[in-house]
């Protein structure tokens, strides 16, 4: 029966590994995403950006410095790690100058947009930051070269049973970095004072400020650190795909699909949420068409919020 | 409401003339189809105001109707050689219903969910369009009497074409505004809540909202096809398209019909002018344009540049309008009548949250005419009991019945359609709106017309002894106007009964005295009233009679000086043991 | 300790507090009391900042507050118990306790200060993992007032403590707050509707009615007064 259905088999399992290895990078993308809005219930427009310009980091690093000193192999992961500090320094100062002066306003001009001026002013920023890239980058697609990009370890599970599995060696370093920073991520925001202090401060802001907790500066830390996972997330899938100034917006629903089917309030759940979403678009392409794997995402995305919006492991059911 | 003076409709049209005069004169065909595209884009962040300017649900995804109203003229003039005179029209029917299927579903969402579930419907439309091979579909040249497939050699026809379009857009979207369609969808923006309890369907009118800007985002996105000639998924449906409306209307002005033509005279060229002068050194620039644009809109000037330069310019306005004296409420008021049977019967409502019972088997009638004071200390469910008897929350047992009418189930709309009226205790007026405009959203749901709105809401201006502010903007009121402003909106209806939220609250003892005469004056009028205070001195004097809460249940009733001195009242109030301990002393 | 001067605080047009008093000896237990709406968590919200003041004057230890950002307030030895308790209801009871340590200085002094936080509360011991959101209300209180005592403060400030508890469970911590009074000198500020809880504890007590004082003196000297029942009932 094995040998009947080997050639379906076979594209099951490697669509899997595939959903898995995308997934777990979707997933650290969806951590970040999940920090923000969990802590600060901003939804960040911007995200796709901000991941764009530590794609172009990363390869601005390779390129020019880390190619050479570290060799093909560890200098773009390397690379991509690095653009971690400065898209947080980046997250830190947007926050500060843009962000906090509009998530700071309650209610003050009754007709404005209300709790809608921030997700408006981040798409005004995605504009310029995606437009801008458009000017600075131009727009032929780069990616960051790796000789593991081409390579992959080929395995036949079932003996004889001509089940033939790969899996892509950069795709296989990409999802061990990737679950090693989701993981580090998930472990400071339970296990550190710091991290404790900011689920404290998207849990009650009065009470936040009357035990001493600064919770703007949380607010500003949580930004930060959630632009430059998404970064790094970036970096390292610049490795395996190309990328151009416009490739953040199409990242964006993704990201929040993650988020959403994972549930709000828990960065695990932004990461499962990730991890379901990367499956989905590997699986779909089984018995659908390449272009429409982004279809079945939003149609899923879609699902997601209009029957189930609290999630799959969601504490609240909405934002307002 | 503010009506459409002849004063607009000239400026208007006087705009749109001088525009198509200056149009005809320019005989260059680039910057002819700039300026065709102008008010097409109007035409599209007019259709995009028309539900979320007014209605503030921000829509980030309309390039949904727009998108498929391009595609529905070009497919059907490549597969079926329609000519777009007879598709543009189709493109209402089609957007309307779009609307509605993505209304309907979409509209039970809250908030940041509502925003990215609009956004999602034209991505996937996008992707789905380029699956089909769409990618690029262009308008069939015709040979044979090209005018009527709306080809022409002239492109200065397009133009006026395109101004025709508008007129009738900003025509439309100016009856919606000026109407209580409008004042509706305003009502909503400001306070959902309030509008639901005055009566207000707001799901209903989202939905018309969404109709309407639907279709005509719908007919925009067609002659956008007959316009440019080919049709891509990005150029229809992407983001982009989506940001355009949402950007030209933010940036002009949100919720009035200056703000879409503002920001498209004003971006649009900018914006196209950097686009030919530095799209090879600076690609993109066109992007780079509007996301400043809209950043600086929302730190700067949330309403968008109209409202600035408005507000600067009423600021001085702001004082009283009218030269009506205040008439004192006093004599403004009939005879008081006698209390008469029973209107509103509760019955065992109880209400729990998880395991604190917040109201607890709570039973007492209400009499007509008479003036009933709900009081208790803090925490003890008054607010909780207001929002079972009017909708916002269903009970788990028990019954409210409202001459021979059971309340229970009904949405808070059509309690208010009964005759049961309710004042909130956070007063979020239209600032921008005189005192009558703000009064006369609480009349809509007795009114048949529009001018009896206003007749309803002058009589319920004059019953608080507001008619002296009728013309004045809200922005300048007092405190206690405020209070009196909610309370003739509440009352705008016609109400029999009103349930009242803590309306004293931060009043000073002068305005304490006159609420506490324009209230006893409201049984003359024909509405019972049902009250929620604290202020204690004030409520003893004002009610006819005290139902006392705590804990969430009923532990007296009775006249005020009754109450008062009954010890397990002054004992929920001052703590167990003050009878004991202050004996002791 | 704390010295209140001449307080205006407003919510828009509203002035929640207007031209209040009050002084908070070292040591001392003051109660302040009075309806609801008479400005009694505004008072405590504008001490810790999250109200501006209009105008007036609030000093601490000779510190003028106003001028020390919201944040830096618990630094110089106040906790504040917030009406409703406010616990943190996502993080578990061990985790909020730590968050009251938050603004803790010197580390040795707050673990020592845990300890006496579980010895005073035993049922928040046996809870330390659970999350602080699936308590009875009584344990949130209890817990929050262990957060307000996890920092080592000087003055403990507490509104509404007894506020949507059952009152055998309100005897309980009132008698766990004058238990700590008496106990550790810690000087308290209690902010309460219920007048008899409230003035049986402390040593001087404020009547505040829309946001004035409108009575002050010794519990004894208050319980006689007919004002108070006035105030509260309005006859």
């Amino acid at each position: 029966m094995l040998i009947e259905y080997g050639p379906q088999i076979e594209q099951f399992l490697n669509a899997v590994i595939a959903g898995v290895m995308t997934g777990a990078l979707f997933g650290l993308m969806c951590a970040g995403v999940g920090l923000i809005y969990g802590v600060m219930g901003v939804v960040n427009f911007a995200q796709g950006e901000f991941m764009m310009l530590g794609m172009y980091l990363a390869y601005f690093f390779t390129s020019t410095l880390l190619q050479s000193v570290l060799g093909p192999i560890v200098g773009p992961f390397t690379a991509a790690i690095l653009t971690g500090p400065v898209i947080f320094a980046l997250g830190w100062l947007t926050h500060l100058v843009l962000l906090r002066p509009v998530t700071g306003v309650r209610g003050a001009n009754v007709e404005a947009a209300g709790h809608y001026a921030q997700l408006i002013l981040t798409l005004g920023l995605s504009l310029i930051l995606a437009n801008g890239g458009l000017i600075l980058f131009g727009s032929s697609p780069t990616s960051v070269r790796t000789p593991l990009t081409s390579q992959a370890f080929q395995f036949e599970p079932f003996g004889d049973a001509d089940v033939m599995l790969f899996i892509n060696q950069n795709k296989l370093v990409v999802t061990v970095f990737a679950m090693a920073l989701a993981a580090a991520l998930w472990l400071f925001v339970h296990s550190t004072k710091t991290g404790r202090a900011m689920r404290a401060a998207a849990d009650n802001p009065d009470a936040a400020t009357y035990v001493g907790i600064n919770v703007d500066g949380a607010h500003r830390l949580s930004f930060g650190i959630g632009v430059a996972a998404t970064a790094i997330a970036g970096g390292m899938l610049a490795t395996s795909i190309s990328f151009q100034p416009y490739s953040g917006t199409e990242f964006v629903i993704i990201m929040y699909a993650g988020v959403v089917l994972g549930g709000v309030g828990s960065i695990l759940g932004a990461f499962w949420g990730g991890m379901v979403i990367g499956m989905v678009q590997q699986l779909s392409g089984l018995f659908l068409d390449l272009q429409l794997q982004s279809t079945a995402i939003f149609v899923v995305f879609l699902l997601v919020l209009l029957f189930r919006p609290q999630g799959l492991f969601g504490k609240s059911a909405e934002r307002t | 409401m503010e009506r459409i003076t002849s004063r607009t409709v000239g400026l208007l049209l006087g705009l749109i003339v001088l525009y198509g005069l200056a149009a005809s004169l320019v005989t260059n065909s680039y910057y002819q189809l700039q300026l065709t595209l102008i008010p097409l884009w109007a035409c599209y962040a007019l259709a995009w105001n028309i539900l979320s300017g007014n209605s503030g649900l921000i829509s980030f995804g309309h390039a949904s109707f727009f998108g498929s109203g391009a595609y529905l003229v070009v497919l059907l003039a490549v597969k079926f050689g329609m000519s777009p005179w007879l598709s543009i029209p189709v493109c209402l029917p089609l957007g309307a219903l779009l609307g509605v299927l993505i209304g309907y579903p979409t509209f039970r969402l809250r908030g940041y969910y509502f925003a990215l579930a609009m956004l999602a419907y034209p991505l996937a439309l996008q992707n789905i369009f380029e699956w089909l091979g769409f990618q690029e579909v262009s308008m069939p040249i015709v040979r044979d009497a090209p005018a009527a497939h709306m080809q022409f050699t002239d492109p200065r026809i397009y133009t006026a074409l395109s101004l025709a379009l508008l007129l009738v857009v900003v025509f439309v979207a100016l009856k919606v505004e000026r109407s209580r369609f409008g004042m509706s969808l305003f009502a909503i923006k400001q306070n959902e809540p309030a509008a639901e309890a005055a009566g207000i369907n707001t799901f209903k009118w989202k939905l018309r909202a969404i109709v309407v800007s639907g279709a005509i985002s719908c007919v925009a996105g067609g002659f956008y096809a007959v316009v440019l000639l080919v049709v891509t998924p990005p150029s229809v449906f992407g983001a982009g398209v989506s940001a355009q409306a949402l950007i030209l209307t933010m940036f002009g002005g949100i919720g009035t019909i200056w703000g879409p033509l503002i920001g498209a005279i004003t971006l649009i060229p900018l914006s196209e002018f950097f686009r030919a002068e530095l799209a090879e050194k600076l690609p993109g620039i066109q992007g780079v344009i509007y996301g400043v644009a809209i950043t600086l809109i929302v730190l700067l000037a949330p309403d968008g540049i109209f409202w600035r330069v408005k507000d600067r310019m009423t600021r001085g306005r702001a004082q009283s309008g009218s030269v009506a004296p205040e008439i004192p409420v006093s004599v403004l008021h009939g005879e008081r009548p006698a209390t008469g049977e029973v209107m509103l019967r509760v019955q065992n409502l109880s209400r729990a949250f998880g395991g604190l019972r917040a109201v607890d088997n709570v039973s007492f009638d209400v009499h007509s005419a008479e003036i009933l004071g709900i009081i208790g200390p803090n925490g003890a469910g008054k607010t909780t009991l207001f929002n079972l008897l009017n909708g916002f929350l269903p009970p788990n047992e028990g019954s409210v019945n409202f001459q021979g009418k059971e309340l229970v189930g009904m949405q808070p709309n059509q309690v208010c359609a009964l005759g049961v009226a309710r004042t909130f205790q956070v007063v979020r007026p239209f600032l921008r709106m005189t005192v009558r405009q703000n009064v006369i959203v609480g009349a809509f749901v007795s009114a048949d017309t529009e001018a009896e709105a206003e007749v309803m809401a002058d009589e319920a201006l004059h019953r608080v002894g507001l008619t002296h502010k009728a013309d004045a903007l809200a922005q300048g009121l007092t405190n206690k106007e405020l209070r009196l402003l909610e309370l003739a909106r509440a009352l705008a209806s016609r109400p029999k009964l009103l349930l009242m939220d803590e309306t004293f609250a931060g009043l000073g003892r002068d305005e304490v005295e006159e609420m506490l005469e324009t209230i006893r004056g409201l049984p003359a009028g024909g509405t019972t009233v049902v009250i929620i205070e604290h202020t204690m001195h004030a409520m003893v004097r004002l009610a006819d009679r005290f139902v006392v809460l705590d804990h969430g249940a009923v532990i007296a009733t009775g006249l005020p000086n009754v109450v008062t001195k009954d010890p397990q009242v002054i004992e929920a109030y001052l703590g167990k043991k003050w009878m004991a301990l202050s004996a002791e002393n | 300790m704390l010295k209140i001067e001449n307080l205006i605080a407003a919510y828009g047009p509203v002035h929640a507090l207007n031209d209040v008093s009050i002084e908070v000896p070292d040591g001392g237990f003051v109660a302040v009391v009075g309806p609801n709406g008479a400005g009694k968590t505004t008072l405590f919200k504008t001490i810790s900042g999250t109200v501006p003041a209009k105008s007036g004057r609030i000093t601490y230890h000779g510190v003028d507050l106003l001028s020390v950002a919201p944040p830096d307030r618990p630094k110089l030895g106040l906790a504040h118990v917030p009406e409703g308790r406010q616990v943190f209801k996502t993080l578990t009871v061990a985790e909020n306790l730590e968050m009251g340590t938050y603004a803790a200085t010197d580390h040795a002094a707050a673990r020592r200060q845990l300890d006496l936080v579980f010895t005073l509360f035993p049922r928040l011991g046996e809870r330390r993992a659970q999350l602080a959101g699936t308590l009875s209300g009584g344990e949130q209180q209890m817990l929050a007032i262990g957060r307000g005592l996890a920092s080592n403060p000087k003055l403990l400030m507490l509104d509404e403590p007894s506020m949507g508890l059952a009152p055998a469970i309100v005897d309980n911590i009132f008698e766990t707050i004058q238990g700590i009074h008496k106990d550790y000198g810690l000087t308290v500020l209690l902010v309460e509707q219920r007048a008899a809880e409230a003035l049986g504890s402390c040593s001087y007590g404020y009547v505040l009615e829309t946001g004035r004082v409108v009575l002050e003196g010794a519990p004894s000297d208050l319980m006689k007064d007919d004002r108070i029942k006035r105030a509260y009932l309005g006859m």
